[in-house]
This record gives C-alpha cells, structure tokens and sequence, in this order.
C-alpha cells in the first residue's frame, strides 16, 4: 500500500470522530471544562489580585511573572491531565470488550494508537485553547515578547504529546485502566520530582566534591530534561546563560521528549498487533 | 474457505489445540461444538487473525492467516462470545464507526447500514442508543456489525449464549437468512440442537483435539449407528410406542408427552419400512420425520467414548 493511500486511510480513520463524539457526550466532559478553567482562572486572578493589591503604580513590563505563573500552571494541569485521560485508551477498549472487534476491522494497530492519541490530546489541546481567553488578562499587563508566548505554547504541544503518549503505552501494555493510570502517573510524578531529586543530590555531592557543574556536559544534559527547568529556561536568559550547551535547553528538552514519544507511539502500536511476529509473504493457497 | 493444517495452539504447558485439520466448503454451515475449553474459541481467534498459533497453518479464502491479515480481515466477520458495544453511539452511528473502519465510502454507508438494519430486525431501532437495547438486539446489532463489509465467512463465537429462547429464536431466523446468501458460516453453541438446523457439518472438539467431523447424521451413523426419529400420533400414543418397541431395529423409544422419540438403527428405506408397518397397525400417524435434534446424544457417544 502506498504512503499516499495510508494518508488518505488515516484522514479517513472513524476512531476520532467516534471519540469525540462519545466524548462530548459524558456529563464528565462537561465537568472537566469547567473545573480546568475554574482552577486556573481562580488561582491566576487570586494571584494577580494580591500582588496588585499593594501596588498604587502601574508599571507596564515588570509583571512577566504573571505570564510565568499562569503558563506554569497549565503546565502542572497538563501534566496531570494528558496521562490520566490516555490512560484509558486501549485498556478502556479491552474493559469493554470492544478491542478485539476493532483489531479484526482494517484498521492497522499503529492507525489505532495515533488516532486514540490524537483524539485524547485534542481534548487536551481543546482545554488549554478554553484558557485563551484567560490569557488576555496576562498580556493586559505586557512584559512578555511574541516569541516567549510562541515558546511556551509549543513547549505545551512536546508536552502533550510526551504525556499523552505515555498515558497511551500505560494503556496498551496494562491490561487494567486502573493499574495503567496509576503507573502513568508514577511514571509522570518520576519524571518532574524524580528528576528534580536527583538534580538536588547531584549538585550537592558536586558541591562537596568541589566539581565544576557548569562545565559538566552529562549534568547539564540531565538537568535539561526536567520539565520544570527546560520551562524555566524559556523565560530566564541568566538560567540559558549559565550552561556551557549551544542549544537553549527546553530545546534540548524538546527533541528527547518528543524522540520518547514516537518511540512510545510505536511500541504502542508493536504491543497492540496480536501477530507480532516475523511474516513470510507469497503465502497463498488455491482454494 | 476455510483450512487448517496441524493447527497447534500451547498457553504455557495448557496445551488449547492440538494438530487440528479442518476443511470447510465455501457457502457451507459448519458448527463447532465442545465443552468450556476444548479450543473452539481459540481456533476461532486464529481464523481471525487475533491470535498467533504455536505451529500449524490456517488459511481463510486461500489466505494464510499470519502473512496476509488484511486480505484474511477483509473475508472474516467474526463476532466473539463476549462482545461490548460503544453505549454512547446510536445504533446507525456504531454500524457507520464500524463502516469506516472498513473503509466503506461515506455516500455509501447510509443504504448498507439502512438494509442491515433491516435484516435483523432493528430498523425501529435506528435512532436508539446502543446501550438501551436488550441483549438479543445487542447480539443481533453484533452481526450486523459482522457483515458491514459484506464477508464471505463468518466466524460466530457462541451467538446464542444468554439469551432467551425467543431472541434465539430470532437469531436462528437471520442465520438462516445467511445461509440462503451464501456465506460460509463456522458457529459455535453449547446449545446444541440450535445448530443442527442450520448445519451442514458439525465438528466435535474436546481438549483441543478434532473427536469427530461430518453432517448430523452421518455423525450419528458413525458413533451409534443410530436415526433419532420423531413419531406423533393423533391418539393411543402408548399403543404406538408397545408397537414401536416391539420392532427389531428401534433400540429405545421416549415418551415426550406430544411425540415418541425413537432411537432408530436403519438406513432411510428401514425408516420408509417402519412408517408402512405403523400405518398397516393403524396407528394414526400424523408426524414421521428425523428428528435432527440429536446432537446432545452425538456430542455425549463421541466424547464418552473418547473418555473410555
């Protein structure tokens, strides 16, 4: 078959459609709209109220850290979101007894996981395009360049598609929604505060035994993989400016997370074919 | 259609299947029948492409199985025992999820979902959600999931299991409306008699090995030698069974309160003969035919004896 026809086949794929449609069919839908957007808009105009409180002079440029707060937080929402609701994906199709009727149709497994993912990081995406509207609060207060924002939303995008992406394997390799969420999550928690631990002892031990960090290419390699200093470094030039790599490090961020996902998505699919095994083709008989 | 070749399935030291050669006809009913974890399911998983055999080879329309699975997918309709449906998808959206999977051009979806509907009787059904129908339309909705895209074979795990005899009753009528199509049929039940309608072969499988294969009645020969006929009589039943009983060929006759059943050894012009010597006894004969509900009795003289 060739890729033209894959294309067409995948555009053509009934699975996003009858997500969706199932989707926005559950009251819980509703429910997570609203909580995601109460949650944010709360902590943010909170936030905001009590740092300008005090304030009797506006200074249009020095409130950054608003724009700082508010995309961290939708950071943590995501976080906690992307792997929770592609946890479910597959498990929630072997639950339902419905895997097996949808693995003997045309559809080919790795056409399966991509449209599950792309229809739970959709929703995902969906959310954090709501929270628009929230922004326009941040950016009444100015101080941050169309290139940080552009930054920062495609640091959103690696990360739904990293988490979602996790959550989808969980999914395909447990056999119980449960058990895959759980570790979804343990696996997410490992990477952001895991991660962050080791940093905390390595530069500790580092420090100790007088070694030179900032000249350290695996330390800050490392140190570039976790999620909430890659973030940081978008925002901060100081923190770019300390490491001795040429790239920026929510770059570097970036291209390993998103390497892990295709990695992940394709062994998604792999896990998913139940004749995964070696074919011998010109296999045909006269009936 | 179908073929098996020293077909062998092992889960761990649990040996499921063991060497199964199987042959089916194209446009041919064959029914599977065996107790919980003979291999019929397996065999069934095989045939479509979902599991993966430890040695052997199968071949569906003349495809193998293993090297060529979207060719074997595009033949199969296959409907497992246990099957769950998308509850929040309306009847015509779950059959239209399924036509898409198949690839089935849009324009084309809205008459084939409209004619399968109507071929199991649930065209008054078209707006409901799936999760509100009952058990026997969910099973029906099944096979009209089964035959979206128009299959040749049709692989039904267990259709029948769970539900009451009139949604059986119904099911049998669509599967028979199958067979006048033309679609090679492999069906398994633990209800036995459902298939010997339907049947034009029936295979018994127990612990995972083929005991025996053929029509009903060549099955019955084989084992026993033995034609279960149906006899009803307008009155003096008791009289007709004295009659019967005293006949040499006949082994057993059962009382069934509205017909005698008889356990007949002889070929069909014995059969002819036996019918003459009722009716030169004047027994009112008003029913006189093989009763093909004798699968129970095949299925037990087959494995007893495999027991022993």
């Amino acid at each position: 078959m060739s890729w033209l026809e894959r294309l067409r086949r995948f555009k053509g794929n009934p699975v996003h459609g009858k997500e969706f449609r199932e989707r926005f069919r559950l009251r819980r839908t509703v429910w997570i709209m609203t909580i995601y957007l109460t949650v944010i808009g709360a902590v943010m105009l909170g936030f905001m109220y009590l740092e300008l409180m005090d304030q009797s002079v506006f200074v249009p440029g020095e409130y950054r850290d608003f724009f700082i707060i508010f995309s961290g937080l939708q950071l943590v929402m995501i976080g906690f979101l992307a792997p929770g609701l592609s946890a479910g994906a597959i498990s929630g199709e072997r639950e339902r007894q419905t895997l097996s009727i949808l693995l003997t149709t045309q559809l080919s497994p790795l056409s399966i996981i991509g449209s599950k993912l792309i229809s739970s990081l959709a929703f995902i995406g969906f959310l954090v395009w709501m929270s628009l509207p929230l922004y326009s609060f941040v950016f009444l207060f100015g101080g941050i360049s169309p290139q940080e924002v552009a930054t920062v939303f495609l640091f959103f995008v690696i990360n739904i598609f990293f988490f979602g992406s996790l959550g989808l394997f969980c999914s395909t390799w447990m056999k119980r929604t449960g058990v895959s969420t759980v570790t979804a999550y343990a696996v997410t928690f490992l990477i952001v505060a895991g991660t962050g631990i080791l940093i905390y002892f390595w530069a500790h031990f580092a420090a100790q035994l007088d070694w030179d960090l900032d000249h350290m290419l695996s330390f800050q390699l490392f140190v570039s993989l976790n999620p909430v200093y890659a973030f940081l470094t978008i925002f901060e030039d100081q923190l770019r400016n300390e490491t001795m790599l040429k790239i920026d490090p929510w770059l570097i961020y970036a291209c390993f997370y998103t390497a892990v996902s295709l990695l992940l998505i394709f062994g998604s699919a792999y896990l998913l074919n139940p004749l995964r095994r070696s074919r011998r083709k010109n296999d045909i008989i006269k009936n | 259609m179908i073929r098996t070749q020293q077909l062998t399935k092992h889960y761990g030291k649990t040996k499921a299947l063991e060497d199964l050669n199987l042959h089916i006809e194209k446009g041919q009913v064959f029914g599977f029948i065996g107790p919980n974890g003979a291999g019929k399911s397996t065999t069934m998983m095989i045939l479509s492409c979902l599991l993966l055999p430890t040695s052997g080879t199968a071949y569906v329309g003349g495809y193998n199985v293993l090297t060529h699975p979207e060719e074997v997918r595009q033949l199969v309709g296959y409907m497992p025992d246990f099957f769950g449906v998308y509850d929040n998808l309306k009847t015509t959206e779950y059959l239209d999820f399924y036509a898409g999977a198949y690839f089935i051009p849009k324009s084309k979806r809205p008459g084939l979902i409209a004619d399968l509907l109507e071929l199991v009787n649930l065209s008054n059904k078209k707006d409901a959600y799936v999760d509100s129908l009952s058990r026997g339309m969910k099973q029906r909705l099944g096979l009209a999931r089964c035959l979206i895209h128009n299959p040749e074979v049709l692989i039904l795990d267990e259709p029948a299991s769970g539900l009451d005899p009139r949604a059986r009753i119904e099911l049998r009528e669509i599967l028979k409306e199958l067979k006048r199509m033309k679609k090679t049929i492999m069906i398994s039940s633990h209800i036995l008699p459902e298939l010997a309608e339907i049947c034009d072969q029936i295979g018994v499988i127990e612990k995972g090995r083929m005991l025996a294969c053929g029509s009903v009645e060549e099955m019955a020969l084989r084992v026993k030698g033995i034609h279960v006929l149906l006899v009803r009589v307008l009155k003096e039943r008791e009289r007709a069974a004295r009659i019967l009983e005293e006949h040499p060929q006949v082994k057993q006759v059962d009382d069934q309160r509205d017909h005698l059943r008889v356990m007949f050894t002889g070929s069909k012009a014995d059969q002819a003969a036996l019918l003459k010597y009722l009716l030169a006894e004047e027994v009112p004969v008003v029913d006189f035919s093989a009763d093909k509900e004798n699968l129970e009795d095949v299925f037990l003289a087959i494995t007893e004896r495999m027991g022993s």
